[in-house]
């Protein structure tokens, strides 16, 4: 049975792609899965070092990124790509490419995001001093129909992750945590041994 | 690569293990040298659940919610439940190691049925209903069990009550072996970071044969036929300690654990007898002989108290808006606690003469309280007796266990020996008594994985 599947996480700057990548991964790793994390500021130092932010160079980023996740989903690794994916065509290539592919919109109004600015980004492109930058210069085409969406502006990472690791169960993605007790049958016998023993 | 394996030895007690048979055990005797040593303060109570799991995640019972084997699930009279691992929100050792891509083979671990995935082996403890269950993570591995064993596995010890003494040995020796080579071949299999077996064994040999091996035990008979079980079997183990630092490799490091120890039992204590002669417990009926207590034969409105039996006691408070019939007010909780602990405090043996029984409160033991616990925890005798739930007994006092023969009760202290190589043995901490709660960070920080803000035991590294 397949076991590798692409969760990709598009959204703006800010918006908690990588948090709630990193969250993803921790968790599914916990649970005995191969996961390997593309985060887009750590891909543009490696695999696509050099390019910049212009259409071209950012659907060039983006199948390469869907390029290795379809190689490692493939092998049954669990592939987590955080990155804007701004472009909502080259978002759905990879989708076609990989199959297994399961995509999270982390959605978080424009407002919110400057607030933030965890990078100090919006500030430098609002003054002008970044080009191109997504929600401010350059467009975003946000999913119409994604897998999961979060509301990282109202929902807290912990609620976020949750609701992504409850889709991916119900899409038979990941085994579900069952949570099982025991029956009554075996719960009796337990105890009937445990008596035994002289604990109870 | 560094590799940490660890022998869990429920119940093997430091009495034995680090002092009088030490020189008889040359493997453990070599750990002891090169590393560190000492006694392992555990749980309250000092019971195998929740005491691995507590060493496990570094959380104290009451945070971990978990009180026993049996736990309330409601304050409903009927409400006790056997806690398996899905009773375990808090994250284990193998849980932080898995997230840190280090890969783990788990066996025989109290608590850990039905098996939860991680990276790598799990094959989950005694508390697994029959080998018909899916006991192993990934479920393929169970077929594996048997042949990796050289034999049966064996979850656990059938007809521990038997009279049949030597029978008994037998198949506790051939369930310890079988579960030692199972281990063994299970860590050739693949290169984890991580190792870990429990084996049951000491415990069950403890309860059965202590009368024999103890001297001091009163019902210890010079010359019987079972004097050297005990002996005989620690250097066994320590054999197989041999072979595992063997199967190991060079360079990996060993730790041996047990979550408690163990000592000769006066008797039992029938709490729930007591309970009616101090006026707090009313049966329907007097049963006309030895019965098990059950919830349909109390006078629940007319019921301040009732009791559970095992090695050590639980008490439970009868109160108004919180039990169905209750009948304490609430604001008279703390005052009738308080009366009936001195009165469990102030009860004697058989001739009145004080046993130094111990009573906690969980909130003043535990950091947190999570769903519910007994009212009382109590150490008859501080454990020198054991609690018996049976009514119709007709006293108090019982020289017997109500629930078959066993003769030894927990000591609060197992057992801690680890060398962690020579490149760390300059960081460890050197003391006598270390506890339960440090193994989860030491396992962790061994690894160079950071240790978690909400374990409250200290690296003894």
């Amino acid at each position: 049975m397949a076991k590798g599947f692409t969760l990709w996480f598009t959204g703006l700057s800010g918006s908690g792609k990588s948090t709630l990548a990193e969250r993803l991964r921790d968790t599914l790793l916990e649970r005995g899965m191969k996961v390997e994390v593309l985060d887009g500021d750590i891909v543009r130092q490696n695999l696509s070092k050099g390019l910049g932010f212009s259409k071209e160079d950012r659907d060039t980023n983006i199948r390469r990124i869907g390029f290795v996740c379809h190689l490692l989903t493939r092998n049954d690794v669990v592939v987590i790509g955080a990155a804007i994916s701004p472009y909502k065509a080259i978002r759905d290539e990879n989708r076609k490419l990989i199959g297994r592919f399961v995509e999270v919109y982390c959605k978080c109004d424009i407002e919110t995001l400057k607030g933030r600015d965890p990078k100090g980004l919006y500030e430098k492109a609002l003054r002008g001093e970044i080009k191109n930058f997504t929600g401010v210069s350059d467009p975003y085409e946000a999913p119409e129909n994604p897998e999961v969406i979060v509301d990282t502006a109202s929902e807290d990472a912990d609620a976020s992750v949750n609701k992504i690791l409850l889709t991916l169960e119900q899409l038979g993605y990941i085994p579900a945590d069952d949570g099982r007790g025991y029956s009554e049958e075996e719960e009796e016998g337990i105890k009937e041994r445990l008596r035994d023993l002289g604990y109870i | 690569m560094k590799r940490l394996v660890v022998i869990g030895l429920d119940c093997l007690t430091p009495q034995w293990a680090l002092e009088a048979w030490l020189e008889d055990m040359p493997n453990l005797k070599r750990l002891a040298e090169g590393g560190v040593a000492g006694r392992l303060r555990s749980t309250i109570p000092p019971i195998t659940v929740p005491a691995w799991t507590a060493m496990m995640t570094s959380q104290d019972p009451g945070m971990l919610g978990v009180y026993g084997f049996r736990n309330r699930s409601s304050y409903e009279y009927d409400s006790l439940q056997v806690a398996n691992a899905s009773a375990i929100k808090a994250r284990t050792v193998w849980n932080y190691l898995s997230r840190n891509r280090l890969k783990s083979l788990v066996m025989g671990i109290p608590q850990t049925y039905p098996p939860k995935p991680l990276n790598g082996i799990m094959v989950s403890g005694f508390m697994t209903p029959s080998k018909e269950a899916t006991f192993t993570y990934p479920e393929g591995v169970q077929e594996l069990l048997d042949q990796a064993a050289g034999g049966e596995y064996v979850i656990d010890v059938k007809d521990f009550r038997t009279e049949d003494k030597a029978a008994l040995l037998e198949s506790v020796k051939k369930m310890t072996a079988a579960r030692f080579r199972a281990f063994r071949a299970l860590l050739r299999t693949d290169d984890f970071d991580f190792a870990m077996m429990v084996e049951m064994g000491p415990d069950r040999l403890h309860h059965g044969f202590w009368r024999f091996c103890d001297p001091t035990h009163r019902l210890y008979e010079e010359g019987n036929p079972f004097a050297d079980v005990l002996h005989d079997y620690y250097v066994e183990l320590d054999e197989e300690i041999g072979k595992t630092a063997e199967a190991a490799g060079d360079g990996a490091s060993l730790m041996v654990v047990s979550d408690h120890g163990a000592k000769a039992m006066e008797g039992a204590i029938c709490i729930n007898e007591w309970l009616q002669e101090a006026g707090y417990l009313k049966l329907k009926e007097r049963p006309a002989e030895r019965t098990r207590l059950t919830a349909d034969m109390i006078d629940w409105p007319n019921t301040k108290a009732w009791g559970e039996g095992g090695y050590y006691g639980r008490l439970f408070l009868n109160v108004s808006g919180r039990e169905p019939d209750g009948c304490i007010p609430p604001g008279a909780y703390e005052s009738v606690r308080d009366e009936v602990k001195a009165g469990l405090e102030a009860l004697g043996d058989e001739e009145g003469k004080s046993i130094g029984t111990r009573i906690f409160r969980p909130e003043e033991v535990y950091r947190e309280i999570n769903n519910i616990p007994p009212d009382l925890i109590v150490y008859f005798g501080d454990l020198d007796w054991r609690s018996a739930g049976s009514v119709g007994v007709g006293s108090v006092h019982l020289r017997e266990n109500d629930t078959g023969p066993d003769d030894a009760n927990h000591l609060p202290d197992g057992v801690f020996v680890w060398d962690p190589g020579a490149a760390m043995r300059e960081l460890l901490r050197r003391q006598e008594r270390y506890q339960i709660y440090d193994v989860a960070p030491s396992i962790l920080k061994f690894f160079g994985v950071g240790v978690p803000d909400d374990m409250i035991g200290q690296p003894i590294i």
